[in-house]
């Protein structure tokens, strides 16, 4: 190995992205030396490949499920996903009895992939990595295997948790004007709560309640998961030490906070989809202030 | 963590995966599932119904067999009344038929007496006549006599 690992280049190693963009220099690329010339037009391979992935898993469970559904007893993959869409439907149901046709789906689509993309932080830290490493070595894309980043919790990655927040976002954007009209989404921003004599005010009050929505949803998601992956980093860094005791003790570490991060990932999946639900309810809403 | 052109490839993959479930894999299990409530919440009436109508063919048999069984009874009584009737006329019947018999056979005899009492009386009066003839012989004249010996011979 050319470089020296400590435990800080570990850390920043399992932080870093596969990142591939464009560079003045060298046109596109995915070389990680590059990665300050990239700019805003980089993506984030390991991530998208990890979302699209598990994406897909979730559509094939579901799909693979319904040629089976005419049976009156129902079994194994097909009690699965009744019991998600039923469960989906109730919180709708809830939260939201006027719900459109698209929510439904939608929250399924939440509920399952993010929950999916979550459960991947409960595959021990170095494996996918490490694996990255040897692949991308042996086909030759690098000259030492320490240049593979490869991240491979999705929801770990900002980008991808504000990019759903973001869809979401639209959505709300565009059922508020579809229900209320621009005239009366824009007076629900601006006439409200002091009236039309502290119209800026208001815009700056309202204006900051309504981006914190999408803000705050995607960055619960990651700021758990994140936070969730770092403790297992740092649970993992413990095998440095030299010693027996250390490496015993981060290993039943390790097993703890899996056993209770599953918790944290199923909640988080949750409340992701529960809260773009209820925020969709409210842009539905047409009660005068 | 920088936030990059990921996030509008993520958000463009949420919109084709959402759109994905939203128009095949969300319509198809939804249907499916309400078929099934609505088949099995028509069964459960359809398995009332038919408990109904047990219940209600139950009281009917049972009502039936109560019919039955008055008739049955009744039929019992007649048959026993009738059976008493014809009994009681075959008695009256042999009664009379035996009285009959008895009195025929008591005429039946009386006339052979009588019959036999006749016979006896002319063959007496025959052999009275042979013995007399006999014993008294040529002194006595029967046609002198026929009288006086008829007269005896009634007197037996």
């Amino acid at each position: 190995m050319a470089k020296e690992l400590t435990s800080e280049s570990y850390i920043d190693h399992h932080l870093t992205n596969l990142t591939c963009g464009k560079t003045e220099s060298v046109g596109w690329t995915c070389d990680h030396k590059y990665i300050d010339e990239m700019g805003f037009w980089a993506f984030h391979v390991d991530s998208l490949m990890w979302s699209v992935l598990l994406g897909i898993v979730f559509l094939a469970i579901f799909k693979l499920s319904i040629p089976k559904l005419k049976k009156d007893t129902p079994s194994g993959l097909q009690n699965f996903a009744e019991m998600c869409v039923d469960f989906v439907n109730d919180n709708i149901k809830s939260i939201f009895p006027t719900a459109g046709p698209l929510i439904g789906p939608m929250s399924l689509t939440i509920l399952v992939w993010v929950f999916l993309m979550n459960l991947m932080d409960l595959v021990p830290v170095d494996y996918l990595p490490e694996l990255a490493k040897q692949v991308g070595y042996s086909i030759g894309a690098v000259s030492d295997p320490n240049d593979v980043y490869f991240k491979v919790v999705p929801t770990t990655d900002p980008n991808i948790t504000m990019g759903m927040a973001l869809a979401v976002f639209i959505l709300i954007i565009f059922y508020s004007i579809k229900v209320k009209g621009l005239k009366g989404f824009l007076a629900e921003l601006t006439l409200h709560p002091f009236g039309k004599y502290a119209l800026p005010l208001n815009l700056l009050l309202e204006g900051v309640n309504f981006i914190a929505k999408p803000i705050s949803l995607g960055l619960r998601l990651f700021g758990n998961l994140y936070a969730g992956e770092m403790i297992f980093i740092l649970i993992a860094l413990m095998l440095f030490f030299d010693s027996i005791v250390f490496g015993l003790m981060g290993m039943g570490l390790h097993l703890l906070w899996a056993l209770f991060h599953i918790l944290i990932l199923a909640l988080q999946a949750f409340i992701f989809m529960v809260l773009t639900i209820v925020y969709l309810s409210m842009a539905h809403e047409t009660e005068d202030h | 963590m920088n936030i990059n052109a990921t996030l509008l490839a993520q958000t463009f993959i949420f919109v084709v995966f959402v759109f994905i479930c939203y128009r095949y894999v969300w319509p198809p299990i939804l249907s499916m599932m309400n078929e099934r409530e609505k088949r099995i919440a028509d069964g459960l009436e359809a398995a009332k119904k038919a408990d109904d109508s047990l219940e209600e063919a139950k009281l009917a048999s049972a009502k039936e067999l109560e019919g039955a069984k008055k008739q049955a009874a009744e039929i019992i009584e007649k048959a026993n009344a009738r059976a008493t009737q014809i009994v009681g006329d075959a008695k009256s019947k042999a009664e009379d038929e035996a009285e009959k018999i008895i009195t025929s056979g008591s005429k039946n005899l009386e006339n052979e007496i009588n019959k036999t009492k006749e016979q006896l009386r002319s063959d007496l009066s025959e052999i009275v006549v042979d013995t007399a003839q006999k014993i008294i012989d040529a002194e006595i004249d029967p046609g002198k006599h026929e009288e006086l010996i008829k007269k005896a011979a009634k007197e037996i």
